[in-house]
């Protein structure tokens, strides 16, 4: 167990910046999760830290041990990939004890091992089966269960749960998040889907154009991102992002036919027409609140308990979002009045940083 | 639909009988008595006999059928393994590390177009010196040299269609090259070693200009054995035997061939598309 | 990095193997190319220019040896494709049915061509032989097939009966590898089989066909083993290869400086053709 550090990590390929200038602090036993749209450098830099790329420049120290020029083998790091990636000549068993016995550890120690790391996992039963015989979340069980024999100082996985169903992604989830609990040991995570990276983590990535954008636990980028793209990608249904221009006290909103709704709290204002962005979230809009804008049905999904509202301002452009509770009686075509309150409102510069 | 499958039955039925009328032929002919043989050219044969390849596998001054096959047998090893265990690691790093692709990729794929008659002459004067000449050592070398385009070629595609993800997650389990091209590049390539020894060992049996040119009595393959014994029976050729050696040579390439001719016919087409 | 030095020890054995077995004669080759030499003189070479090279392009055995090769490769290569190419898309449908049918017609391909030469001495013997024992049995009359008025049919035959099946297994798989969707497209469409050959299976299949025609070319053009083992040189050298060219100029006749300019020009010859074979295909393929 340790924890990981990056300091000004970069990696160009070509003349193309992948990953640039990141330096982030992962603590001991925390699950990071990196998060990102396809393409943001959130694999490549797992695999720096793997040691399965080279870094272009900076630094990369795990429990305090510089391993930027470590190779791969030598970092005593576990990774999961994507496509479980076992191999398919070995048995179960050979493919949790390689690691192992790479290590050239006794053959006893090796057995006693495999044979934990089956109980935990529930392999038990399937330690002689060849990977072509076991389905989808056996594979990924071995592939985990290939990690923690090895006990290592992290975990990296790599879009682990990408290749499941739906059913059995909210399945392995549960079983990730026991699986930390119970072994303690820090992870580094890469996925691009922000549920999963809610659930999991107690410290989140947000990666854009390999670069980081926030670094926080779940809560604190849901309850305060810190710009225009954490608050779009962080939070589902995604939050409502609409243009706004400062006239006096208040915000004029021409993608909502010129309603206007009052300034949040701010400590420094804006100038008087500058493009403004103005957030709020689904969950957030109720059918009361102190504000409202008057809107119109446009699509209703039912999802039982609660109702996910598509409206807009007569003739305007921007659909609003909105996630209600009850709400059956709701159809396209009825007037809406989406009520909130102030203290719900993000306000972002035209570059996309939050004005607080 | 039915008639149109029996018209193909036909057309292969012919096309097989032609195609293997030599073979078909000389197989017939290894059960003539040596009377017979003179008497009945037909390909039905009137008393069906052992006679001849009781003669053929009796050793003899004049042919020793065990001692060529003996030699073939060992020449053809070295000419199917040799290829595969030098060409393995390059495979491995060409495809992983791009080592050699410009150059020595091309240059050892085009080998196989090169009429080998070119290498055959400096390769003697060489053998000649090196005391490599009319050796089983010396011949089982030139057959590897023949062997190594198709070698390399199966290799390098059976390490490319390896997802690159496993080789990773070997390295992630703390395996350094070695390890990771013994343990588990060596075994994920075992169809592909399957193939190319299969179609090395078939096509080093088979060779006979090397064979010819390289060897005199000690290391005689198979294949020149057998056209020694055209040439030197004299006062014509004694036809039930002679079929019967050709049958003996024929044999263990046809069996092997027959047996694994899906890997064959795989390879061949692997060779020859991608060359 | 490290990899550097593994890199190398990794390539070390096949380079190893390549320069002792092929680079080490290449040298030899180029200095008897330019020697006077003899099976008496063979170590001490004597310097003698382009002499033999000289020697070997006045030489009229060269050039028919020559266009028998250039001649023998053209048309065994395309009597081979048409064949195998006829043979794959007819019998397809059977293959695909009873997979073993294809071993059956691959068997000329596993018998070694010397052998191939050897059985047909013995089918095509005068008194031994089936094949004339049958034509004189139900047309009373059969050809001299190693006489020189026939000889070069004969071995063309012989060669392009052995190889037919490896024309027939790449049009085979270049055939089954159609995506079953276009023909069955094709079929909805109305089009008949013979008409959707022409204009769906046959365009798919050309660069297969290239390759086939190739490839057998090469191997037709330096033949050696079949051939050498039915009829030798032939009468009045009349199925004198390349191959066979310089075989007999070096062992029978001991002109090793000869027999080496030789095989140099027929190197440089089949290397060139080879590169520009290559560029074509590169362009074809962009």
């Amino acid at each position: 167990m340790a924890d990981l550090r990056l300091e000004h990590l970069s990696k160009r390929i070509g003349g193309h910046s992948v990953t640039h200038d990141v330096s982030l602090s992962v603590p001991d036993g925390a699950f990071c999760v990196f998060v990102g749209p396809s393409g943001c450098g959130k694999s490549t830099l797992l695999r720096l830290i793997a040691g399965l790329e080279e870094a272009s420049a900076g630094r990369i120290l795990v429990g305090g041990r510089d391993v930027t020029q470590v190779p791969a083998w030598d970092r005593d790091l576990a990774m999961v990939f994507q496509s479980y990636a076992l191999y398919p000549h070995m048995t179960v068993r050979d493919n949790i004890a390689f690691a192992l016995r790479s290590a050239r550890r006794p053959e006893p120690e090796v057995a006693a091992k495999v044979a934990e790391a089956a109980r935990i996992l529930q392999l038990d039963s399937l330690l002689d089966r060849k990977p072509a015989q076991l389905s989808g979340g056996q594979r990924q069980r071995v592939a985990i269960g290939r990690a923690i024999v090895k006990q290592p100082k992290l975990f990296l996985f790599d879009e682990p749960l990408s290749n499941l169903d739906a059913e059995l992604r909210v399945h392995m989830r549960l079983e990730l998040a026991r699986l930390h609990r119970q072994l303690g040991t820090t992870i580094v995570y890469v996925t691009h889907d922000q549920v999963e990276a809610m659930t999991l983590a107690t410290q989140i990535v947000v990666l854009r154009d390999g670069r980081v954008e926030q670094v926080g636990s779940p809560l604190q980028l849901y309850d305060a991102p810190d710009n225009l793209f954490v608050a779009g990608f962080i939070g589902s249904p995604k939050m409502n992002l609409l243009a706004a221009t400062r006239q006096g006290d208040r915000l004029v909103l021409p993608g909502c036919g010129g309603q206007s709704v009052p300034l949040p709290p701010l400590a420094a204002l804006p100038a008087e027409g500058v493009p403004l962005h103005l957030g709020l979230r689904p969950q957030a809009i109720s059918a009361t609140g102190a504000q409202s804008l008057d809107l119109v049905i446009e699509v209703v999904e039912h999802l039982g308990s609660e109702t996910l509202v598509h409206a807009r301002a007569p003739g305007s452009a921007e659909l609003v979002t909105a996630l209600v509770t009850g709400g059956r009686t709701l159809s396209p075509g009825q007037p809406f009045t989406a009520g909130f309150g102030t203290a719900a409102l993000y306000l972002f510069d035209p570059t996309g940083q939050r004005l607080r | 639909m039915k008639p149109r499958m029996t018209l193909r039955w036909i057309v292969f039925a012919f096309a097989a009988f032609i195609l293997n009328f030599p073979v078909i032929a000389t197989l017939i002919t290894a059960f003539k008595g040596a009377g017979e043989v003179s008497r009945n050219p037909s390909l039905w044969v009137q008393a069906p006999t052992l006679e001849n390849f009781a003669t053929v596998l009796t050793v003899s001054d004049r042919l020793n059928v065990y001692h060529y096959l003996w030699n073939s047998t060992v020449a053809a090893l070295i000419g199917a393994v040799l290829p595969m265990l030098v060409a393995f690691p390059l495979a491995w790093a060409m495809v992983r590390r791009g080592v050699g692709r410009g150059v020595l990729f091309p240059l050892v794929v085009n080998l196989r177009a090169l009429p080998l008659i070119i290498f055959a002459i400096p390769l003697y004067m060489m053998f000649s010196v090196a005391g490599l000449l009319d050796t089983r050592l010396g011949l089982g070398l030139i057959l590897a040299i023949v062997n190594l385009p198709l070698a390399l070629l199966l290799l390098v595609n059976a390490v490319a269609e390896i997802p690159a993800e496993i080789e990773e997650a070997a390295h992630m389990d703390g395996a350094r090259t070695g390890r990771l091209l013994l343990r588990v590049v060596l075994p994920l390539c075992r169809p592909a070693l399957i193939t190319t020894f299969v179609f090395g060992f078939i096509t080093a049996w088979n060779e006979f200009l090397f064979g010819l040119m390289l060897t005199t009595r000690e290391a005689v393959p198979m294949t020149v054995g057998a056209s020694f014994f055209f040439a030197t029976s004299g006062g014509g050729v004694q036809w039930g035997l002679a079929a019967a050696v050709m049958v003996v040579a024929a044999l263990p390439p046809l069996v092997l061939g027959l047996v694994m001719y899906r890997r064959i016919t795989g390879s061949m087409v692997a060779g020859a598309v991608k060359g | 990095m490290t990899n550097r030095r593994e890199n190398a020890i990794l390539a070390a054995p096949l380079v190893l193997f390549l320069l002792a077995i092929l680079g080490f004669p290449t040298v030899l080759a180029l200095v008897y190319g330019v020697s006077d030499t003899s099976f008496q003189t063979l170590t001490s070479p004597e310097f003698s220019g382009l002499a033999n090279f000289r020697q070997v392009l006045a030489d009229p055995t060269f050039w028919q040896a020559a266009w028998f090769s250039l001649r023998f490769g053209a048309i065994t290569a395309v009597l081979q494709c048409a064949l195998g190419l006829a043979l794959a898309v007819y019998l397809a449908p059977l293959v695909r049915l009873h997979g073993w049918t294809v071993a059956i017609l691959i068997i000329p391909m596993i018998v070694a061509p010397a052998m191939m030469g050897l059985m047909y001495r013995l089918v095509l013997h005068e008194f031994a032989g089936p094949l004339p024992h049958y034509l004189y049995q139900w047309l009373g009359w059969s050809p001299a097939f190693l006489s020189p008025a026939h000889v070069f049919k004969t071995v063309v035959v012989a060669e392009t009966l052995q190889w037919t099946p490896f024309a027939f297994l790449l049009f085979l798989t270049a055939y089954q590898s159609i995506p079953e969707d276009l023909r069955e497209a094709a079929a909805v469409d109305g089009t008949r089989p013979w008409r959707r050959f022409w204009t769906i299976e046959l365009p798919l299949m050309l660069p297969t066909v290239w390759v086939a025609l190739f490839i057998r070319f090469i191997d037709g053009f330096r033949v050696f083993d079949n051939i050498y083992t039915l009829v030798g040189a032939g009468p009045g050298g009349s199925t004198t290869s390349m191959s066979i060219y310089i075989y007999e100029t070096f062992l029978r006749r001991g002109e090793i400086g000869k027999a080496m300019a030789a095989a140099i020009l027929l190197f440089v010859t089949a290397f060139l053709a080879l590169a520009l074979a290559q560029r074509l295909t590169r362009k074809a393929a962009r």
